[in-house]
């Protein structure tokens, strides 16, 4: 790194990389805590507010995602902008785009930060995006798996207290 | 003037002098004084006095002593980086003028302008300056949606 030169080792220390975050199975709330970590450059020690050392976050999967207990029922999210209720996949969007606005501090750099962020409601990413991801974030929550997903053996195998 | 209207510099060393040899960084120094003039007296003091002492203790710096009939005396320091400095000398004593040029002689001919910080190295980082690929796991493959197969 020594062998660098001044302007090549700064490019290198401020380059702004692409994440991306697969949120299938995945609470809303804990992806926009990662989104908003990496789009304010916290996660960086060359952090400083002022600087705009935010990253791009990519949000694939996201019409896919899971409230845990009853929060489909009960949350409200709420925004001045109203979305059309009637296209679902804007209203899953909304949802993340929302905690994860709310997440971000609130100064004018915020609106920047949202334009960093890309939701995709499925997996097909376009292509030019596809070019730019450097890392594949790990997903905060195990997806258990169903019955019908283990096999006969793990299913014998596994400890019964009685056979009834 | 605020301080960006006005040039300023870097802190830094003329080529690491000091680090090996320590080399004089005022080539020439020139004293013009008038012969018979008020303002001169201490010129001419120093010149019976001092001048030969400060020659010989700087054997790298070049002395002229050139008298004019000049109303300012006159003291021109050149550096080896082609700054030149002239200071005037009217009504000072001898042992003004020598500590004068014994100033301009210990001075290395970089601006005197506001220095930006007062710090300066040129080995930055030991361990390497951060970039983001730094404590970042390896990963194997283009990064994107995989294909995957249900079980």
């Amino acid at each position: 790194m020594s062998s660098f030169t001044k302007s090549a080792q700064q490019w290198a220390t401020f380059a702004r990389s692409w994440y991306l975050i697969d949120a299938r199975m995945q609470p809303p709330g804990k992806i926009a805590t990662m989104c908003a970590i990496r789009l304010q450059g916290k996660h960086k020690p060359i952090y400083h507010a002022l600087s705009d050392v935010g990253d791009h976050v990519v949000v694939m999967n996201s019409r896919h995602i899971a409230f845990s207990g009853n929060k489909w029922e009960q949350k409200m999210y709420s925004s001045h902008t109203q979305v059309h209720s009637s296209s679902i996949f804007l209203f899953f969007l909304q949802i993340v785009k929302l905690a994860v606005y709310g997440m971000l501090p609130r100064n004018l750099s915020r609106r920047t930060m949202m334009q960093r962020l890309h939701l995709f409601p499925e997996d097909d990413l376009p292509e030019d995006i596809l070019l730019n991801l450097t890392e594949e974030l790990p997903q905060p929550r195990e997806i258990p798996r169903r019955l019908n997903e283990y096999s006969q053996e793990e299913r014998e195998a596994f400890p019964t207290l009685w056979t009834p | 003037m605020t301080s960006r209207g006005t040039p300023s510099r870097f802190l830094q060393s003329v080529l690491q002098n000091g680090v090996g040899r320590y080399v004089c960084q005022m080539k020439r120094i020139s004293l013009i004084f008038s012969k018979n003039g008020q303002s001169s007296l201490g010129a001419r003091e120093f010149i019976e006095e001092g001048v030969v002492d400060f020659a010989q203790k700087n054997p790298g710096t070049v002395v002229y002593v050139s008298p004019q009939s000049c109303r300012i005396p006159k003291i021109v320091a050149e550096y080896l980086n082609g700054n030149v400095k002239e200071e005037a000398i009217t009504s000072k004593t001898s042992q003004q003028i020598a500590e004068l040029i014994t100033k301009l002689t210990n001075q290395s001919g970089l601006d005197i302008i506001r220095i930006r910080k007062p710090i300066h190295t040129d080995s930055p980082s030991i361990q390497g300056q951060w970039h983001p690929f730094t404590n970042r796991p390896l990963s194997i493959g283009p990064i994107g949606p995989q294909k995957q197969q249900a079980n």
